[in-house]
């Protein structure tokens, strides 16, 4: 199964994918952020309100139980001693985060900050950079040095956040596809409905059901199919009667031209009367297709290619026929020989000659049509089969036919089961090969 | 040119048309008459048999869009009183294949617009079989003709062999296996055939009838020879046949 990225399933997929995923980043960025900023509003709060309570405990102890108490405060991450110099010494690169440290800490609890204030690295040899020293200086000259431990705020709990807000996008997702199937289901029925109508012309009414906007798109699409049938419909009689109704006439023009002495005038009326008939009979039967009331029967394709050649022949054309006794396929003799009788008789109108050939390969009956005329470019190729089109830039106006032969041919041979492919003969003029199924279905 | 054969007027038998449509039907009646058949007409139903009644008919030449009762119809009344031969027009070609379903009985069908001398052969033909003096070498009757294994549905047009495979023949082969079926194991001249066979439309020049007999003798000669040559005489249709 090949994946489609431009199903409504898979549009809606990933601009679900896409849009929970900038919620999610946003949002969990966001998050984040105002956490990490309370935790450390409350952190640094705390920090400066326990250094101020050591600061205050000091400066009101004795000089000799400042060093024992200084030691009975630190806990956790401050540990605090007393002495009589400051400590901490403002290195060259102050960690950004200490000088930052400091201003807060002013702002929080501006007391610590009278008497001097002093954040930096310890001193010495390879200060550790995860110590910060806040030295501050009491009231008497004397310092108060507490180093504090680096901290970074950890935001707890943002792990099953995470999951349960993908849980919840896992879930909309699923749902998602389920419910644009359920409603691109009915659309598929469209396109069915749209090609059966094409291919057999048979009005296939979608049902006017299903979710309110598709169930309106259903209606509208059912009157079209049946306005399209009707309009159709219409012009089908009305140019059926017209061929029907001329049939009379020439039926008494035959009659009359009977009564004409005069032998090549009377032959050459005939001969104008067969083109028309020619003409009633290629529109009658292109306007019914091959939805003919002949039932398909095994039917000899080599018999009927003989019929054609041979009035062919009698006609003085130079036509040529190879290939086996018999070749049977499921088929409608009529209009079989209508098929083959319009094919080999372009050859022979278009290519001057034909060469007619039956071959038997596994399933099928190969009928190839060749002839030495100019042949069909590539380019029109598909456009003959189209009706009333024919190629008078390379073909001569005279020689008839208005368009329709190749048209029924492949309504034929389509209606068959069977392939109708043009392409080039050994001489460069026109190949038709023709394929029929030997098995029905 | 071809001689026309029999043409003093009257000699070939008398024929009633039945058309509505009375230029057409003052024309086949002119046709007729200059190829020697009696020709009486009739424009609906009622009259057809009024004329009937009056007068002795050999074929009746019916067609099938009559106003009032239409010319199926017509055909089932009449088959069901008298056995004389019925030859249809239809309007189109391929309605015959439904008509012919029906069974109405008629003996032949032709498409409008029809080839004159395609009625003329036809007429001649049915009426050649419908004299044919019974049980001489063609038993039975009907519509369809057995001979070694094959079918012809002579209503149809339409060969079929024994297994069922329909096999197509020309107009010409047609005509030319209609006679000998219509006078097997019987020796029948070049000119006999010929006569029966003639070609129906002005444009097509004639193949001689050996090339006639050779494309016949191809299509039909599957399991041996069915049509001898006899020297100096003509052919010679082998097979017994079988009418049903």
């Amino acid at each position: 199964m090949s994946i489609r990225f431009d199903t409504l399933v898979a549009r809606t997929t990933i601009v679900l994918i896409l849009g929970i995923a900038t919620v999610q980043i946003v949002g969990l960025q966001t998050y984040r952020a105002s956490l990490s900023a309370d935790l450390s509003e409350a952190t640094e709060r705390r920090l400066a309100d326990r250094l101020l309570t050591i600061k205050r405990t000091l400066a009101g102890l004795p000089e000799e139980l400042r060093e024992d108490a200084a030691h009975d405060l630190s806990s956790g991450a401050i540990e605090a001693h007393w002495s009589k110099d400051e400590r901490a010494v403002e290195a060259d690169s102050v960690n950004p985060m200490w000088t930052d440290l400091q201003a807060r800490l002013v702002e929080l609890a501006p007391e610590l900050g009278e008497d001097g204030l002093i954040i930096g690295e310890q001193g010495g040899q390879n200060p550790d950079p995860h110590v910060a020293l806040i030295s501050m200086r009491l009231t008497d000259g004397s310092w108060l040095n507490v180093s504090l431990l680096s901290w970074t705020p950890r935001v707890p709990g943002a792990p099953q956040t995470v999951m349960v807000v993908w849980l919840i996008a896992a879930v909309a997702l699923a749902t998602a596809i389920l419910l644009v199937r359920w409603i691109s289901r009915p659309l598929a029925r469209f396109a069915d409905a749209a090609n059966g109508f094409y291919t057999t012309g048979k009005v296939a009414a979608v049902p006017e059901a299903g979710p309110y906007e598709v169930a309106v798109l259903a209606r509208a699409f059912n009157d079209l199919q049946e306005r399209l049938a009707r309009s159709i419909e219409d012009r089908t009689q009305a140019l059926a009667a017209v061929s029907h109704d001329l049939k009379t006439p020439i039926t008494r023009l035959r009659l009359r031209a009977e009564e004409i002495e005069n032998s090549p005038l009377a032959r050459s009326i005939a001969h104008d009367l067969d083109d028309m008939e020619r003409m009633i009979d290629q529109t009658l039967s292109y306007l019914r297709g091959d939805r003919s009331d002949e039932p398909l029967r095994p039917v000899d394709v080599v018999a009927i290619l003989e019929t054609v050649t041979d009035d062919l022949t009698d006609q003085g054309a130079a036509v040529s026929f190879t290939g086996p006794r018999t070749a049977v396929v499921p088929g409608r003799r009529l209009g079989l020989k209508r098929a083959f009788a319009n094919l080999v008789g372009n050859a022979v109108k278009y290519g001057g000659t034909a060469r007619v050939s039956v071959s038997e390969g596994g399933k099928n009956v190969f009928v190839e049509i060749e002839d030495d005329g100019g042949g069909i470019a590539d380019a029109d190729r598909d456009r003959v089969f189209l009706p009333f089109v024919r190629l008078e830039s390379s073909r001569n106006n005279k020689t008839g036919g208005f368009g329709l032969g190749l048209t029924i041919a492949l309504a034929v041979i389509d209606g068959h089961g069977g392939t109708l492919k043009l392409g080039e003969s050994s001489t460069g003029g026109l190949r038709v090969s023709v394929s029929l199924p030997k098995q029905s279905g | 040119m071809l001689q026309q054969p029999n043409t003093i007027q009257g000699t070939e038998g008398r024929v009633l048309v039945v058309d509505d449509d009375g230029e057409i039907l003052s024309l086949v009646a002119k046709f007729l008459r200059s190829n020697g058949f009696v020709v009486i007409t009739a424009r609906n139903g009622a009259e057809m048999k009024a004329q009937m009644l009056a007068s002795q008919i050999d074929l009746v030449v019916l067609d099938i869009m009559l106003p009032g009762t239409n010319g199926l119809d017509l055909c089932r009344a009449l088959r069901a009183e008298s056995e004389v031969p019925v030859v249809m027009l239809t309007a189109k070609g391929d309605e015959i294949d439904r008509i012919v379903g029906l069974e109405v009985g008629a003996d032949d069908y032709l498409p409008k617009p029809f080839n004159p001398r395609e009625l003329l052969a036809r007429i001649k033909a049915v009426l050649r079989r419908s004299r044919s003096p019974e049980g001489t070498s063609v038993h039975g009757t009907g519509r369809l003709m057995e001979f070694d294994g094959w079918q012809l549905d002579t209503l149809k047009r339409e060969l079929v062999d024994s297994s069922g495979v329909v096999v197509d023949l020309s107009t010409g082969e047609y005509d030319l296996l209609l006679t000998f079926l219509e006078a097997p194991q019987r020796v029948l001249t070049r000119e006999y055939l010929l006569d029966s066979t003639k070609n129906r439309t002005l444009d097509v020049f004639d193949r001689s009838i050996d090339v006639q007999v050779s494309r016949l003798r191809r299509k039909i000669e599957v399991r041996g020879e069915l049509i001898k040559t006899v020297r100096g005489a003509g052919y010679l249709f082998t097979a017994a046949v079988r009418r049903k």
